[in-house]
Formats: C-alpha cells, structure tokens, sequence
C-alpha cells in the first residue's frame, strides 16, 4: 500500500492541495495490511462492524442522561416520554400534550419514529409506555429496549450512508483505504459518546445527510433533496448543513441551462411535496402549524442556554452581551453575523458546485451556524463533525484536531451524565488506532500548537479532578473549556473555509470529459 | 505487532466496565480480604462468607500481593465480614489486577514467539490462546518446564487433569537420555533428581506453612471438595451429562413399562443447583468411578507418549488428557473445556484434519459457556466477540491452509473419499445446529413456555448438543493420534 503524499489520483488529476505526507504508519493501517496477508481482506468490514457494535453496546451499558436522577431525568425520558404520547395521544394534540414534561420539539418525522419504537416496546412490554404513568420509568430491560432501537437505526440509516459515501470518495484508492476511511469514521468518538451514551438519535438526521450527498454524487439529485428534507424533518437542527446543500443545488440549477431550469422547478415541487407529506397532519390550521414551529424554534429561550463552544457563549465573559441588549436585538446580530460567516463558502460553492467542495462547504456552513447561530447546544458541535469526520483521510491532522476538540467542549456535558471511564476510553482508542496526534503537517508550528492545545486538555482535565474550582467561580473549569474550544472552533472555521477556496477548480468536469473520451 | 495487540485488548477490556459481574467478582474481593486481614493459620479455616479459599497456596499468596495494592483503591473491600462490597473503586481495582496480570499472559506468549519460528498465521492463535497462564508448556527446556509446572499446579490445582502427561513425558524425555547405542535409552538418575528435588522444593515453599501447622488435611478438603456432587450447576457438557441425560429418557419408559424405579432420584438433578445426583435407573457413579474412568482413558494415551515422547506427542496426549479430566471427571466446571482448547490452538493450524477437530470442539465448548453470561444485556457482547473470534481465526487459518495446500499440491476431488466427504457434511450440520439452538433456547423457549414450564429445557439441550460435539472432537483427535505415524520430520515443518 502506497503511503506517497496522495495529491494525484490514477487519472493525473490533482484531488487536494493536500501537502500532508502520511508518513505516520498507525495500528489501524498495520492492522488493514495484515488483514491483507492473511487473506482475510474481504471479511473486514464485517470485522468493523461487529466491533463497532461491540464499542457501542458497551458504552450503552453506562449509564444514560438522567438515568436514576428524578424529578425531570434527562433527554432519555425525553424520548421514552415521545414513544409514550405518539403511542396514546391522538395525533392532533402531539404538540400540545403537557408541554412541561419534556414536550415535543423536534419536527414530525421524529415523532413518527417514536410511534414505530413505542409500538415494537409495547409488544415487549406496555408498561414501558403506559399514558402518564410511566413518566421516570427505568428498568434495565427497557434500557437495553431503547439502546438496541439507537443502534438498529444507527446501523440501518448511518452506517450503510458511510459505506456508500466511502466507495464514491475513495473510489479511485486503494480498498485498505477505503476500510480504513470507514473504521476512522464509524468509530468517531463524539456521535457514539453522545447517541450511545448521553442517549439520541443524532445517527439517523446524519444519516439521511450523508444518503443525500451520497444521491448527489450520483447525480439523483431529486431523492437526495428528499433525503435531506427528511433528515430536516427528522430534526431541525440540519439546518444547519441547509444553506450549502442549498448553494450546490442553485449552482447546479444555474450552470446547466436549460435543463437547469427544469432541476429547479422539480426539486422546488419535490422539496414542497415532501415537507407536506411530512407535516401533513398538523397543516389544519394555521394556529396549529404555527404551534409546531414555536415548539421547534423556541426564539425567546435566549442567545444561549447553559454553556456551549461558540462565539457568543465566549465573549460573554468580556461583553455581556445578554444584559446588553433586547432579545429581540441579539437575534438580528446573531442572524447577521451567522449570514456573514456562511455567504463566503456557500457563494463559493454556489458558483462551482463540485462535489468535493461540497462536503467542506458543509462543514463551513454548519461550524457557521454553531458559532454564531441562536440557541445553539453543545451537542451541535456533532453537525460540523459530521463532514469533517468524513474528510478523516483527506485531512488526518485537522480532522482529528478538530473532533478531539469538539469531543472535549463536550465533556461537561458527559461528566454531568457519569460517562468520564467511556470517554476517555473511546477517544484514546480511536486516537491510538489513527495516531492522529502524530499527524504531520505544513507549517510545522501548526503541529506544536495543536500539541500545545492538547496539553491545556490535560491540564484543564488534572484540575478539573483533582482541585475544587473557587467559591466565586464555581463553572470556571467549564468557562475554562468552553473558551478554549471556541477559539479553537474559529480557527477551524477560518481553516476549512480557506481549504474550500483554494480547492482546485473545474474538477468534476475535467472528470466528466475524461469519463466521456 | 504483539504491542498493538496487546493496546487493543486493553482498550477491549476497559470497554467491558460497567458490564455484569459474576459471583468471581465476590469470590476474589473475599478472598483479598481474607488474605490481608487475616493471620495465616486462619486462611483456610475462614467461612463467612459462602466462597472459601479453594485454590493451593500460591494463589492465595497472589491474592495476599494484590491485597497490598488494595487500600489505594478502598479499604473497605478488605473487611472480612463485608460480604458483597461493590464500590466504584473496588470495581475498577479488580478489573484493573485482571488486565495486569494477563500482561503477564502476554509475556510468556512472546517468549513461545521468539523460540519457536513463527509464520504469521501463529499470531492467530494469540487470540484463542489469550487465558492460557501456562508459560510451561511454551518452553523447550524440560526442566524449565517440570518447575514451572510445580507452580502452576501450586496456584490452581485444576491443572491436575494435566498432571500425568507431563509425568510421563518428563521422565521419558528428560530422564530417560539417548546413549550411544542406537535405540536405547538409559535412565539417568541426575536428572531424575534433579526434577524430583525441585518439585518436591516448590509444593514444600507451597504448603510447608501448612503442614508445620498442621493444617494439611484442612487444605486438602478445601482444594477438593467431593461433597459437591457429580454435575455441576450448569452441566459441564461432558460424558456424565449424557448420562444423566440418558438416566431421564429411561425414566419416562420405566413409567411406561413399569419397572421399580429408584424414586427420591427423580427430582434430583435437574434442579440446576449443586447437589448429590442420584440415578433412577442407570447405576450409581461414585467419586471413585470417575476417577478409575478418568485414569483410564489417561493411560491409553500415555502409552504412546512413552513409546515415543515427541514434543508434538506430549501436546497431543495433554490435550487428550484434558480430555478424558473433562469428559470422566467429578464435578467438572464448563469453564475446563478451556484446559483442553487451549493447548489444542496451538496445534490446530498444522493440518486440515486437526483444524476441523479444534474447530468443533472450540465451537462446543464455547457455546456450552454462553449460560454462564445470561443476562440479556451481556448476551450481545458474548454473541459479537465469538463471531468476531470465529471470523478472524478460523478463516484466517482455513484460507492459509488452502493457500499452503494449493501451494504444494494441486487439490483434487478424487482424493477425498465418499466417507470423509459424508463426515464432513455431517459436522457442518453439527456446526450450523447451533443457530437453531441459540434461536431456541434465546428467544423459542421462552415465547413457548411463557409461563416459566421446563426451566431448565434451554440448559439441558445447550449441555447435551455441546456434550456431543465434545466427545466427537476427542474421537476424531484420538483417531489422528493413534493412527498417525511417527514422523519426526512433522515437527521441523510445522
């Protein structure tokens, strides 16, 4: 297996800029070669996957947000609660149901998925779900119930996405490769801490991400917008990855004329059709409609709640912004200032819609939105994740800086959920597997900061355990945290959108007119 | 390579935390306990808690070292009276002693690295061979490994199933010394010395405390305790549960013809607790039976390891006397199956008739241990890693072997004859029954009989199809050894 700097693909054409020579040979890489040898070669993906079963089941057995900690538990009785009132409330009153007991705040689509659950549980079990009795239910068999629906949907709508989107990235690489792209990626220590862990179900909206760039490599691009309108319908949050998804079907529309004109109107029509078919039940009023939307886009719950990696959460601590200003005031700059980060990449990605400058523009879009949008939770920071993690072999030294970081700014949230052994235990295996710290990189001085910010990890974690924060400051080792990842974060925003830009230009067609001679 | 491997299973283990803890968990928390609070003459006498110090002396002197390390994790696990103690720390202390000390594991396996001349598909073997604590059976030195073996014996007695194979090849090999005259052999009473002093020295350094003090027999009752009653709880899948098994299916025709049954038997063995077993029909089995039986079926092995004591005979006879140990033996705990399947791994790569053998026994004996796990939450885990286990050694041995084979020879149908072709179909339907039978005793059963009718259905047909595959592996393997010449030239190849 060649370990050359791979800037050139089998078709002389310049994939990346990408100077970094994976001089570094990690135990995943020996492991693939050795596999290789032995003949065993075909049977590794099913060896990672059955592992990556094995890493998920045990982090489920930890404990799970609010497990055992009455009287408002966490967002696992959060779902439980979905799979209950799917279950028994008529449809009509989903959105209104005692909205002070975990009311639903996601779009349709997950509340349907909760009816799908509830209905499999209760042929289990119906006290699991009974109607406002079994608010706070725990029991293990109704863990293990909702852990396995977590990984089943997981291994049903994520990871096949990756597999697919693997073999069309890495298609011209070496197949060690492409298992190696997979493993990196299945076993990114953030989604499985937070879905396995914590408890949600962040894998199937990144799933239906991943099928849509997936259709859109394909050029399908009518079920890919449907595929995105699900993972929006699933949850709002992959808003976030809108504006690009958006930019690249515009500029696609835009280049080809006049077929492009008819892409618009069918995916305008598409994208219409799908979110009715979605929402249908609820379109019978507009005071209902538009109690569903206030459910999903709560704008009086402030700039931000508890402590999250982002800009404003950081400059808090000089400006407070929050006694400074109006709500009504803080959402038209956040609004704004999230519009300036994203025009950049996304007009960028608008007037050359290549493929592979799609997937950064996705993750420019989305580290936009988390620093500067509304309302923003730590656990967003899965969003930009998502196609950054996807790039692991493109960009090993930043990819991985950057889901170290990310899965550091959320450890207050994992040590609040008694999830400190899995933590640790996920993030340096996957580390060790990849000896991403080892990474090269030009300039060379990036490699010592990124030392440099593993050590403030260290440090920030010795004194967390080990020394009680002052009286007066009793969050200063989360301040502390939160800061430096949203410094860190900007860099990468400022990183990745460099990288979309100098991107080489005209690819795809330089591709197409090879395919075509 | 050996280090990722051994990175990588640590990373495994840490994994498995928060998983269920079986009553091992307690046992060795007492016993720390008992160690470290306790005055030596106290050690084997101590019963409040249900799980006494049965294992030799070296064990307990183990546990005595650990118990030193463990009040920077909590005191108070080292309270005698403190039965069932479970603190975070305690935990984590535990689970940490079991990974360091298997890196001692790992280090006896580099050495059987480095002095044999591995090929890769040996580093296959690791995974199987990963609970071994045997570094003797790894070194070429005979007297290395007669004293390494006094000590093991010293920390569990269980590798007493052994013990007669490594008599005989030991005072053949190493006590019997080639002369000049071709064929002959003279005993040589140095060497014989030699080995008998420095067992004699380890069991004295063992037990000479507890013979000054006079507790001997107390020791003795404690490592082998025959009031436990012929089958274990979960019915080893050895010859005795046929037996029984067979005691059951005669009880419903005496019913029905009749005949004078023994009736307090009847309800006896299938309680699924320990207990004496009582046979309505079939003859009694005493302690002593077993025992004969046992020696037997040693012997017969032996013979040809005396006649001719090879390296590769004295790990086939072992093998074989795991066997007969397993197979005949009173009370024999599942958790033996892997005294045999260990030493087996070693060899079942050399050939395609011993892979087959290994390959079903491993698979029974495996599976006759998923009960040990069952609680639901750890059955997935149980299923994942064997999966995982099965894929990466038996397919990583079976496509070198063909590799090897293609190599050599070009394999044609016609060698094969139409007997083996049968007895192979045969065994990989043995082998696929098993998803049957996971399916039946996981999910069947217990939608079948909600109400909790035939509780120990799932456990018996689980000991009973494991038992067969058991037997059958040991008379195909013995077939191999009896049959198979004495080719010297085997153990430079393989």
């Amino acid at each position: 297996m060649s370990k050359s700097s791979e800037t050139v693909d089998n078709n002389g054409f310049i994939i990346s800029n990408n100077d970094q020579d994976p001089v570094v040979d990690s135990p995943a890489e020996r492991w693939l070669n050795w596999l290789g040898q032995t003949n065993l070669g075909k049977c590794s993906t099913v060896i990672t996957l059955l592992f990556g079963i094995y890493v998920r089941w045990n982090v489920g057995l930890n404990p799970y947000s609010g497990q055992n900690i009455p009287p408002m538990y966490g967002d696992y009785e959060a779902q439980r609660h979905w799979m209950e009132l799917t279950l028994h409330v008529p449809m009509n009153r989903w959105y209104y149901y005692d909205l002070e007991w975990w009311g639903l705040d996601y779009p349709p689509l997950t509340a349907y998925v909760s009816w799908i659950c509830g209905k499999i549980g209760s042929m289990f079990n119906p006290e699991w779900f009974a109607l406002d009795v079994s608010r706070g239910f725990e029991s293990e068999e109704s863990k293990l119930f909702m852990r396995s629906s977590v990984l089943i949907l997981e291994y049903l709508i994520y990871v096949p996405s990756v597999i697919v989107f693997v073999n069309w990235w890495l298609a011209s690489k070496s197949w060690q490769k492409r298992r190696l792209a997979v493993l990196f990626i299945l076993l990114q220590p953030a989604l499985i801490l937070i879905d396995h862990g914590h408890f949600q179900y962040n894998s199937v909206m990144l799933g239906l991400t991943v099928w849509s760039l997936n259709c859109f490599f394909y050029e399908y691009y009518v079920i890919g917008s449907v595929a995105f309108c699900l993972a929006l319908g699933f949850k709002q949050m992959s808003l976030y990855f809108s504006p690009a998804i958006f930019a690249y079907l515009l500029g696609k529309c835009i280049k080809n004329k006049p077929q492009g004109f008819i892409l618009f109107v069918k995916l305008g029509v598409t994208v219409i059709i799908t979110f009715v078919i979605m929402f249908f039940p609820f379109l019978d009023s507009v005071e209902h409609i538009s109690q569903v939307i206030i459910r999903m886009f709560p704008l009086n719950r402030g700039l931000y709640e508890d402590k999250v990696a982002n800009f404003w959460c950081a400059i808090n601590i000089i400006i407070k912004l929050r006694e400074m200003f109006e709500i009504h005031v803080l959402t038209r700059i956040s609004l704004f200032t999230t519009l300036l980060a994203i025009l950049p990449s996304c007009i960028n990605l608008g007037l050359n819609p290549d493929k592979h400058r799609l997937v950064y523009c996705l993750a420019n879009s989305a580290l936009a939105f988390f620093m500067f949008s509304f309302q923003v939770h730590e656990k967003s920071i899965l969003l930009p994740a998502l196609p950054i993690t996807l790039l692991t072999l493109d960009e090993p030294f930043w990819s991985s800086w950057f889901n170290n970081v990310a899965l550091f700014s959320m450890f207050p949230l994992l040590k609040k959920d008694r999830l400190i052994l899995p933590y640790f235990v996920v993030w340096f295996m996957w580390n060790w597997m990849g000896s991403f710290v080892q990474r090269d990189v030009k300039p060379v001085v990036l490699r010592y900061i990124s030392w440099a910010s593993y050590l403030v990890m260290a440090v920030i974690h010795f004194f967390d355990f080990n020394i009680d924060p002052p009286k007066r400051y009793p969050d200063l080792y989360i301040v502390l945290n939160v800061t430096f990842s949203s410094g860190i974060h900007l860099f990468m925003l400022l990183y990745f959108n460099y990288r979309q830009i100098t991107l080489p230009y005209n690819l795809d067609e330089k591709k197409d007119k090879r395919k075509a001679e | 390579m050996l280090k990722d491997l051994i990175i990588f299973s640590t990373f495994v283990k840490l994994l498995l935390f928060p998983t269920y803890r079986s009553t091992d968990f307690e046992v060795h928390r007492n016993w720390l306990a008992i160690t470290h609070s306790l005055p030596i003459s106290k050690w084997y006498y101590e019963d409040r808690s249900e799980w006494t110090l049965d294992y030799p002396p070296f064990f307990a002197w183990f546990e005595w070292i650990l118990s030193q390390f463990a009040p920077l994790a909590d005191k108070e696990m080292l309270r005698v009276d403190n039965l069932n103690y479970t603190s975070d720390a305690t935990i984590y202390f535990q689970r940490a002693t079991v990974i360091i000390s298997e890196l001692v594991l790992f280090y006896a396996l580099k050495k059987y690295l480095t002095t044999n001349n591995m090929k890769n598909k040996n580093l296959l073997n690791i995974l199987a061979a990963s609970i071994f604590l045997n570094p003797g059976i790894l070194i070429g030195n005979d007297l290395m490994c007669g004293i390494m073996f006094a000590v093991l014996l010293n920390f569990k007695h269980i590798f007493l199933y052994l013990a007669p194979a490594y008599f005989v090849y030991l005072l053949r090999h190493y006590c019997f010394q080639e002369t000049s005259i071709q064929g002959t052999k003279k005993f040589s009473l140095k060497h014989f010395f030699f080995l008998g002093v420095s067992v004699i020295i380890i069991f004295l350094l063992s037990f000479g405390p507890f013979i000054i003090m006079g507790q001997l027999g107390q020791v003795l009752s404690r490592l082998f305790p025959f009031k436990r009653g012929l089958c274990h709880a979960y019915w080893a899948p050895n010859f005795w549960a046929l037996y029984s098994a067979m005691d059951r299916v005669l009880i419903v025709f005496a019913k029905r013809l009749g005949w004078t049954l023994n009736e307090s038997a009847i309800g006896s063995i299938t309680r699924g607790l320990v207990g004496d077993v009582n046979f309505a029909l079939l003859p009694q089995v005493k302690a002593n039976h077993t025992f004969i039986l046992t020696l037997i079926f040693q012997m017969a092995s032996l013979v040809k390891l005396w006649k001719r004591p090879s390296y590769k005979n004295f790990l086939v006879s072992l093998i074989l006397n795991g066997y007969s140990s397993f197979l005949f033996g009173w009370h024999v705990h599942e958790k033996a199956i892997l005294l045999v399947m260990i030493p087996f791994s070693l060899i079942s790569a050399d050939n395609i008739a011993l892979f087959r053998s290994y390959m079903i026994l491993a698979v029974s004996g495996l599976y006759s241990l998923f009960p040990l796990l069952f609680k639901l939450t750890e059955s997935t885990i149980k299923i994942v890693i064997c999966l995982l286990w099965f894929i990466l050694t038996f397919m990583g041995i079976l496509s070198n072997l063909n590799y090897k084979r293609n190599n050599i020879k070009k394999y044609s149908q016609s060698n094969e004859s139409k007997l083996s072709y049968l007895i192979k179909i045969i065994e990989n339907i043995y082998m696929y029954g098993f998803i049957i039978l996971q399916f039946f005793t996981g999910i069947v059963h217990q939608i079948i009989y909600k109400d909790g009718k035939y509780p120990f259905l799932p456990l018996l047909s689980t000991s009973i199809y494991c038992a067969f595959g058991v037997i059958y592996s040991w008379i195909r393997l013995s077939v191999i050894y009896f049959l198979g010449k004495d080719d010297e030239n085997q153990e430079v190849n393989s």
